[in-house]
């Protein structure tokens, strides 16, 4: 990739005392591998003010840039208390640096260098903080991918702050480390089993993190040490860390299940969103235990060779998109008998479908219908053939949900082959984890459809979830 | 003010498409236009279509660029189109005067500016309308490029190829209003969707905009009355099944 040889200038436009896009550049406050941070400030801005520039030029990695690349793209698009406010940015070819707020604290690394022990009560509190905070960047389908307690503020009331977005991954961006040939770029201590095979879009990665993060502010230790070789960093996929409570005895059991569990190294098996983690350490009356939690003696050899052989196959489990990882936005179906005419009940079945929607606001619809089967010829007319059919169907199931007027994001469409509806139905909403299924039931209905009636009857026995019947 | 490009494809004689985009453009404060071919075919509106974006050309506020589907109003390309394509183009040379024809003959296959690229399929051979779909289309096409960018259409559904850091292009679906910084060290090809005949399942138009300057680039949906459109579709007696993409939007 060609990179602008202007940007070897950079240390002349960066230098206390000038000025650059109105911010009047202050001292120089850090100075690391990668980045110079210098405070600055600027007219109309009543925040103190960070400059980030990146180290560039013909010595430094190319990671370096990305890196800067990446974070000046998410941060930019990130909102949140628990994040440095984005204020501006320069030209990356010419005069690249990222405007921040400058937020007071100090690295949680330094507390841990300093020596400080930590509390139960401290460990547990800074986990759920950290869980909140990694939340509110799922919640915006964000992931750190580099939470470490070097790049976690605390300030003196305790509130935490995240910084360095240079690794991170956001779902509506182009990642630019995608594909990198480095695998298990990010730093080793920290860093999850898939994040070691090379993937960048789970979540649950960052559940990890801050399992690594609570067992080492409990035992002084990092689960997993601190490798320097692939064979090292593997070692997470298949070892069991050392049990917490057989390094400090006052741990309760609760807590050791909970470190133990965000440590998993299968995405799947670990606590799958922020918010439950967040929950579990604020109500440890919710947390199952489970053998995890009376572990005190280290793994033996034996079940350490027994997980190295599950390791040999280990493959990562399918990553959801982050903000999934939320409870609170149930699905809907609405089953849709295009074959019925009665207008009443249409219109019940979509005022119903309309108050429902209002009641949950992060609620999706997903209108659904059934067919017999399509034909395998491709007819002579568009409207013969299979996706000709399919086709019809679906224009009528959005004519069905106009009125709703929902945004698309909200609503999706589907014709279901099937030869018994109501089987097909109850599947479809196990499939896709629904909360409720929408049906209507005409008095009106003439009697060669009542297989549909029959089909009623079936779909609330075996739904997975809440069925409501439409009545006219 | 800075320059700020609106980047239209497939449009396909849809109107009700193109106005709504356009004044969605327009607030955004587009500042020039590029129309990336396939101006005509399938949807009621073809002439209305030509004149509108001729007009905008004439007057400097617009490019546009050839697609495959207005050079089949001049030329025989039957056996490279579905029936219902056929049908549609059949339709739309009824529909046309010699000078909207001759607008069509008159349209560059592709344009090439300093940074930037326009072509309708792609600029690797963009005569044989090869389709960017996958990484090694998009390399092809970023390689005969040349650019920076490189914004195309064809491909019905929007997307953002982008190089990585090993020099590959991967593919990226852009989330619609999310501003995404393209800084040119890259290469980007950039593929903006549908305006007059969406088929993500989605109805509502695309289109999307660039900002050289500030080296970002939106891709957009714009909703539109698309059952009107479907209706003129069908009483113009072309195929329902047009009719019913512009409703589905598949």
């Amino acid at each position: 990739m060609p990179i602008n040889s202007d940007i070897q200038a950079v240390d002349d436009i960066f230098q206390e005392g000038k000025v650059v896009d109105g911010f009047v550049i202050g001292k120089e406050v850090h100075r690391g591998g990668m980045a110079s941070l210098f405070s600055a400030t600027k007219e109309g801005v009543d925040v103190p003010i960070l400059l980030k520039i990146p180290r560039v030029g013909r010595d430094q990695p190319v990671e370096s840039l990305i890196g800067f690349e990446t974070e000046l793209t998410i941060l930019r698009a990130l909102k949140s208390h628990y994040v440095p406010k984005f204020l501006g940015a320069g030209n990356m070819a010419t005069r690249p640096y990222i405007a921040m707020e400058r937020v007071e604290g100090r690295p949680l690394e330094d507390l841990i260098k300093e020596g400080k022990v930590f509390t139960i009560d401290e460990v547990v509190r800074i986990g759920a903080d950290l869980a909140q905070a990694v939340q509110s960047l799922h919640a915006q389908d964000a992931i750190h991918l580099d939470i470490k307690p070097e790049n976690i503020l605390i300030d003196e009331k305790g509130k935490l702050t995240l910084i360095d977005f240079g690794l991170s991954h956001h779902a509506r961006y182009p990642d630019l480390l995608a594909e990198e040939m480095r695998k298990g770029v990010g730093s080793a201590p920290y860093i999850s089993p898939e994040q070691v095979a090379g993937i960048r879009s789970d979540s649950r990665s960052d559940i990890y993190s801050i399992g690594v993060i609570m067992y080492e502010l409990l035992t002084g230790e990092l689960p997993f040490g601190n490798p320097q070789t692939m064979t090292g960093l593997r070692r997470r996929m298949w070892a069991e860390p050392f049990p917490p409570r057989a390094i400090r005895r006052e741990i309760p059991r609760w807590l050791q299940e909970v470190v133990l569990r965000c440590l998993e190294p299968r995405a799947a098996d670990r606590y799958q969103s922020a918010t439950r983690l967040r929950q579990v350490l604020r109500d440890p009356e919710g947390v199952t235990l489970t053998e995890r939690a009376d572990r005190i003696e280290p793994p033996s050899f034996w079940e350490n060779l027994k997980g190295l052989f599950k390791a040999v196959g280990y493959e990562p489990s399918p990553s959801p998109r982050p903000s999934m990882g939320n409870y609170d936005a149930p699905l809907m179906i609405a089953a849709i008998d295009t074959r019925q005419s009665d207008e009443d009940l249409r219109e019940r079945m979509q005022r119903t479908a309309k108050n429902l929607l209002q009641a949950y606001p992060e609620s999706r619809l997903v209108c659904i219908s059934t067919i017999a089967s399509t034909p395998t010829y491709e007819g002579k007319h568009e409207s013969e053939t299979a996706s000709g059919i399919v086709r019809g169907h679906l224009v009528q199931l959005m004519e069905w949900a106009k009125p709703l007027k929902l945004p698309p994001e909200r609503i999706s469409y589907h014709v279901l082959e099937a030869m018994d509806p109501a089987t097909r139905i109850v599947e479809f909403a196990k499939d896709n984890d629904a909360s409720l299924i929408l049906i209507g039931a005409s008095h009106k209905l003439p009697n060669k459809v009542t297989p549909w009636r029959t089909s009623m009857t079936k779909i609330v026995e075996e739904a997975p979830c809440s069925v409501h019947i439409v009545r006219t | 003010m800075s320059e700020r490009i609106g980047l239209f494809a497939d449009l396909h004689s849809n109107l009700e498409a193109f106005e709504a985009c356009i004044s969605r453009a327009e607030e955004l404060g587009v500042t020039r236009m590029v129309f990336l071919g396939d101006l005509v075919g399938y949807n009621a509106d073809p002439a209305a279509l030509i004149e509108r974006i001729a007009d905008l050309v004439h007057s400097k506020k617009a490019i546009a660029i050839l697609g495959n589907h207005d050079e089949a109003v001049f030329k025989d390309c039957r056996n490279q189109m579905n029936a219902s394509a056929n049908t549609a183009i059949e339709w739309t040379k009824t529909q046309l005067s010699d000078s909207h024809v001759q607008f069509l003959k008159n349209l560059p296959l592709i344009v090439q500016e300093e940074n930037i690229c326009f072509v309708h399929a792609s600029a690797h051979n963009p005569s044989d309308w090869n389709y960017v779909t996958d990484s090694m289309s998009a390399w092809r096409c970023a390689q005969h490029s040349g650019k920076s960018y490189t914004f195309v259409g064809h491909a019905h559904e929007q997307a953002l190829f982008y190089q990585s850091a090993v020099g590959k292009l991967i593919r990226f679906a852009p989330h619609p209003g999310d501003e995404i910084p393209v800084l040119p060290h890259r290469q980007w090809v950039g593929v903006v969707g549908s305006l007059g005949q969406p088929r993500d399942g989605n109805p509502e138009a695309c289109f999307a905009v660039f900002e050289p300057a500030a080296e970002a680039l939106t891709f957009h949906r714009a909703p539109y009355d698309h059952f009107a459109a479907a209706d003129k579709v069908r009483r113009a007696g072309l195929p329902e099944d047009l009719a019913n993409r512009l409703i589905t939007g598949k």
